[in-house]
C-alpha cells in the first residue's frame, strides 16, 4: 500500500514537471517563432548596396574579344555578357531598359569602377593582389591559363618561351593585363596596345608575330579566324581566376555577386542547368580544347533567400 | 424578441396563449413610443417578429397560481441536453464569428487604417476569399490554442476526479475538455499536424497523449514488452531526426532546437497525469491566463499579414520608361487595375499601361534555420513542405528586389 501511494506520488511529481517542461518548450518555441533571422538576407544586403534604388545597372564589358565580350549586330554577346545578365537579372535588373552595358578597353575597368562610371565588371578581369588593392574582387567564375597565339605560318618556329625572347619576333599583348606581367617576368619583350584585338589585327597585317593573352580571349580570336592562327600550349606557370569587379567601397555588392555565383555552382555542382553552364555551353564551350567547369566562388556570405525552403533534391 | 412591453411588464411571466395568433396583423397605434389602446375586438398585435405583444389594456387572464414557479425567470437551471445544446450553440458561433471579426479588422489594418481604402476594400473583396484567407494564416493560431487547450483539459480532469468529490468547481479547461467530443479534439490535433511547422511538431506528441490519457501502461499490460515498445518507437524517431540533430550540432548548437527535438518524445512518458491536487489549481489558473494572453499576442501579426497577394507591376506606355509599382491587386476591370501600393495609397494604372506583373514573396518568409528534416526545411509545416515537392522550383523574380 505504501508503496503504491509512494509510486503514485512520484508519478504525480514526475507529471507535474512534464506539464510544466511542455510549457516552458512551447513558450520558448512561441517565442523563437517572432524573432528575427539571424543571418542577413539578401533583400538587407541590397539595402546597403550603392545600387539600391538605382533605376539601371552599369556593367562594364569588352566589345572586341569574340566568345567573351563582343558587339555584335549592336547586341552585347559572349560568356562575360551571359554571366553578367545573370548577375544583374539575380540583383533586380532584367531586360535592357534596367540594364546598361558599358564598353571599358583592358587598361580602363579599374579606373572606370574607381570613377564610378560602372557599378560592375565583367570583362575578363584577372583577380591579383595587386588590384585587390584597388577594386574588390566576387569570383572566381572562370579559371583560364595564359597562352600564346601564332599566326599559322609561324606554328612551327614559335614553341617556347625561349622562342619568344627571339627579338626576331614581336609580341603583342594588352596593356594593364596580367599577361603583360607574366611576359615580363620572363625577360620577353612585348608590344603593349589597347586591346587584344588590336594584336590580332596587327598580326593579320603583319605588325606583330604573337599575341599571348588568357586562353579564353585567344579562343575567341581563334573562333574568329580559324583558318589563320593556332594556339601554342606554353608552360606559363600561373592560372588566371577570372572575377566580377566590384568599387573597393561596396562590400555588401561584393557578397552579393559571390552569393549568386555560389547558388549557380551549387546548381551545377547538383546535376542541374545552372546559368554558369548554359552560358559556357552557348559561348566558349565548343571552342576550348578541354571541358571546363564552374569553380567554386570564393569568400561567399552565408545570407538567407526565399528560395531556401525549396527542396534541395 | 419583441420590444413592445407586455401588459405586465418585461420582466413579468409571458401571459398564456390564447385562441389564436393573426399573422401580419397591423401594428397597434402608437404615440411617444409607447402601446396605447387598441380595440378590445381587434386582433392582438404582433411585434415586429411576429410574437405576440399584449396592449396594456387587454386583461390578462391572472392564474390561481403564479406562473413564476414554472419558469423560474433569471437564474435557469438547465438540464445537460440544454446545456450541451447551448455549448455547441456557442462554439458554432465562435467559429463562424470569430474569422469574420478578425477578417473585417484585417482589412482595416491591410487599408492601413485609411477609411475610404478599407471601404475599397469591403467593396471588392468577396466574403468566401476573405474567409480562406484568414484561414490559411490562421489556422496554425487556431490550432495552436485548441490543441493547448485539450491537452491541458484532459490533464486538469483527470487531475480534478482525484479531489474529493464536490471540493471545488471543476478547472475551465477541464471542464471544456468534458463536454468536447474526441472527433472535434482528434480534428484539432490533425489541423495542428499539417500546420505547425515540423520544427514544433515534437510538441505536439506530449499534447496528444495528454489529451487523449494515453499512458505507457496501455501500450502493453506487461513491463517488459511495454519497454520494448516504447525503445522502438524511440528509436524509429531517433532514425527519423538523427540528420537533423547531427546538424544543429555542427551548426553551432542551437540549443533550442536540439531540445526541441529530443526532450518533447521523453516528456510524453509521464505527461498523462493526475497531477497532485495542490498543483490543480494554479495550474488551471496560469495556464487560463497564458493561453488566453498566448492568442491574444499571436493574434496580432494574423491581423496584420496581408489579405491580397504581394505583386509587383511594371507600368509605363508602349515605348517609354517604366515604373515598377510594389502592392496588393484589390481589382482589375475594363479601364483601371487598382493597385494597394505596399507604402500606402492606391494607384490606379490604366490596364494597357500594365507591362508585367510578377508574385513575389515577403519578408516574413525568409527562414530562421539552415537544417532539414529528410529534406524538408524545419520551418516548413507538413502542407508546405508537400507543396514544396509538387512544385519545387522557385525563383525569385528580378522585379521582386526592387525596393518599394
Amino acid at each position: 500500500m505504501s508503496s503504491g501511494s509512494s509510486q503514485s506520488r512520484l508519478r504525480s511529481i514526475a507529471s507535474t514537471l512534464a506539464v510544466a517542461l511542455t510549457l516552458t518548450l512551447a513558450a520558448a518555441a512561441g517565442c523563437d517563432s517572432r524573432k528575427e533571422p539571424e543571418l542577413l538576407s539578401v533583400q538587407e544586403k541590397m539595402r546597403e548596396t550603392h545600387i539600391y534604388g538605382q533605376s539601371k545597372l552599369r556593367i562594364g564589358v569588352a566589345t572586341n574579344e569574340p566568345l567573351m565580350g563582343e558587339l555584335r549586330n549592336g547586341q552585347h554577346v559572349g560568356f562575360d555578357v551571359e554571366i553578367a545578365r545573370y548577375i544583374a537579372a539575380s540583383l533586380g535588373y532584367e531586360g535592357e531598359q534596367r540594364l546598361e552595358f558599358v564598353s571599358v578597353a583592358t587598361e580602363d575597368r579599374i579606373p572606370s569602377l574607381q570613377g564610378g562610371t560602372v557599378d560592375l565588371v565583367v570583362s575578363s578581369f584577372s583577380m591579383t593582389e595587386d588590384r585587390k588593392k584597388l577594386v574588390s574582387f566576387a569570383g572566381p567564375y572562370f579559371v583560364t591559363t595564359q597562352e600564346v597565339m601564332v599566326p599559322v605560318r609561324l606554328k612551327d618556329k614559335i614553341r617556347t618561351i625561349e622562342d619568344l625572347r627571339d627579338p626576331a619576333y614581336k609580341v603583342c599583348t594588352s596593356g594593364g593585363s596580367t599577361t603583360e606581367a607574366e611576359l615580363e617576368k620572363h625577360q620577353v619583350k612585348t608590344f603593349v596596345v589597347k586591346n587584344v584585338g588590336d594584336c590580332v589585327d596587327g598580326i593579320r597585317k603583319g605588325r606583330y608575330d604573337a599575341v599571348s593573352s588568357d586562353e579564353s580571349i585567344l579562343a575567341g580570336f581563334l573562333a574568329s579566324f580559324p583558318k589563320e592562327f593556332e594556339i601554342v600550349d606554353m608552360p606559363f606557370g600561373t592560372s588566371e581566376l577570372l572575377g566580377i569587379g566590384v568599387p573597393i567601397g561596396d562590400p555588401a555588392l561584393r557578397d552579393l555577386v559571390a552569393y549568386f555565383l555560389q547558388k549557380s555552382y551549387e546548381q551545377g555542382r547538383d546535376g542541374d542547368a545552372s546559368p554558369w553552364q548554359t552560358a559556357y555551353n552557348r559561348t566558349l564551350g565548343p571552342w576550348l580544347k578541354a571541358e571546363k567547369r564552374q569553380p567554386q566562388p570564393l569568400e561567399v556570405p552565408k545570407l538567407v533567400d526565399f528560395d531556401d525552403k525549396a527542396p534541395a533534391k | 424578441m419583441s420590444a413592445a412591453p407586455t401588459a405586465t411588464g418585461g420582466d413579468g411571466p409571458v401571459p398564456p396563449p390564447r385562441s389564436s395568433v393573426p399573422g401580419g396583423a397591423a401594428e397597434a397605434p402608437r404615440v411617444d413610443g409607447t402601446v396605447t389602446a387598441a380595440p378590445v375586438v381587434d386582433p392582438p398585435p404582433a411585434g415586429p417578429d411576429g410574437e405576440v405583444a399584449w396592449p396594456a389594456a387587454v386583461p390578462v387572464a391572472e392564474p390561481a397560481e403564479p406562473v413564476v414557479a414554472e419558469v423560474q425567470p433569471g437564474r435557469v437551471r438547465w438540464d445537460p441536453a440544454e446545456r450541451r445544446a447551448r455549448a455547441s450553440q456557442s462554439f458554432w458561433t465562435a467559429v463562424v464569428g470569430v474569422p469574420a471579426i478578425f477578417s473585417v479588422l484585417r482589412l482595416g489594418v491591410e487599408a492601413g487604417g485609411e477609411l475610404q481604402t478599407t471601404l475599397l476594400l469591403v467593396a471588392n473583396v468577396g466574403p468566401v476569399n476573405l474567409l480562406a484567407g484568414f484561414l490559411t494564416t490562421a489556422a496554425r493560431l487556431l490550432s495552436t490554442g485548441l490543441v493547448a487547450v485539450f491537452a491541458l483539459g484532459a490533464v486538469l480532469a483527470v487531475s480534478a476526479d482525484r479531489l474529493p468529490p464536490g471540493a471545488r468547481r471543476r478547472p475551465l479547461f477541464a471542464r471544456w475538455a468534458d463536454i468536447t467530443p474526441a472527433w472535434v479534439v482528434l480534428a484539432s490535433f490533425l489541423l495542428a499536424l499539417i500546420t505547425w511547422p515540423l520544427l514544433y511538431l515534437p510538441l505536439l506528441l506530449p499534447a496528444f497523449v495528454a489529451a487523449f490519457q494515453l499512458r505507457p501502461g496501455r501500450l502493453h499490460e506487461r513491463v517488459v514488452p511495454r519497454l520494448l515498445l516504447i525503445g522502438a518507437l524511440l528509436a524509429g524517431y531517433g532514425w527519423l531526426m538523427l540528420p537533423t540533430l547531427r546538424a544543429a550540432v555542427q551548426q553551432g548548437g542551437e540549443w533550442l532546437v536540439l531540445a526541441l527535438i529530443v526532450v518533447p518524445p521523453l516528456l510524453a512518458l509521464f505527461i498523462a497525469g493526475p497531477l497532485p491536487g495542490m498543483v490543480i489549481r494554479p495550474l488551471a489558473s496560469v495556464t487560463e491566463v497564458a493561453v488566453l494572453a498566448t492568442l491574444v499576442w499571436a493574434a496580432v501579426p494574423v491581423i496584420s499579414t496581408p489579405v491580397l497577394p504581394l505583386t509587383v507591376t511594371t507600368v509605363g506606355p508602349e515605348s517609354g520608361p517604366t515604373e515598377d509599382v510594389r502592392g496588393h491587386v484589390v481589382t482589375t476591370d475594363d479601364v483601371n487595375m487598382v493597385i494597394l501600393q505596399e507604402r500606402g495609397g492606391v494607384r490606379y494604372v490604366p490596364v494597357d499601361q500594365v507591362r508585367a506583373q510578377v508574385l513575389c514573396p515577403s519578408e516574413e518568409e525568409l527562414p530562421r534555420y539552415q537544417l532539414r528534416i529528410h529534406d524538408f526545411h524545419v520551418e516548413d509545416s507538413l502542407l508546405e513542405g508537400m507543396g514544396r515537392r509538387v512544385r519545387p522550383v522557385h525563383r525569385i523574380d528580378a522585379a521582386c528586389r526592387t525596393p518599394a
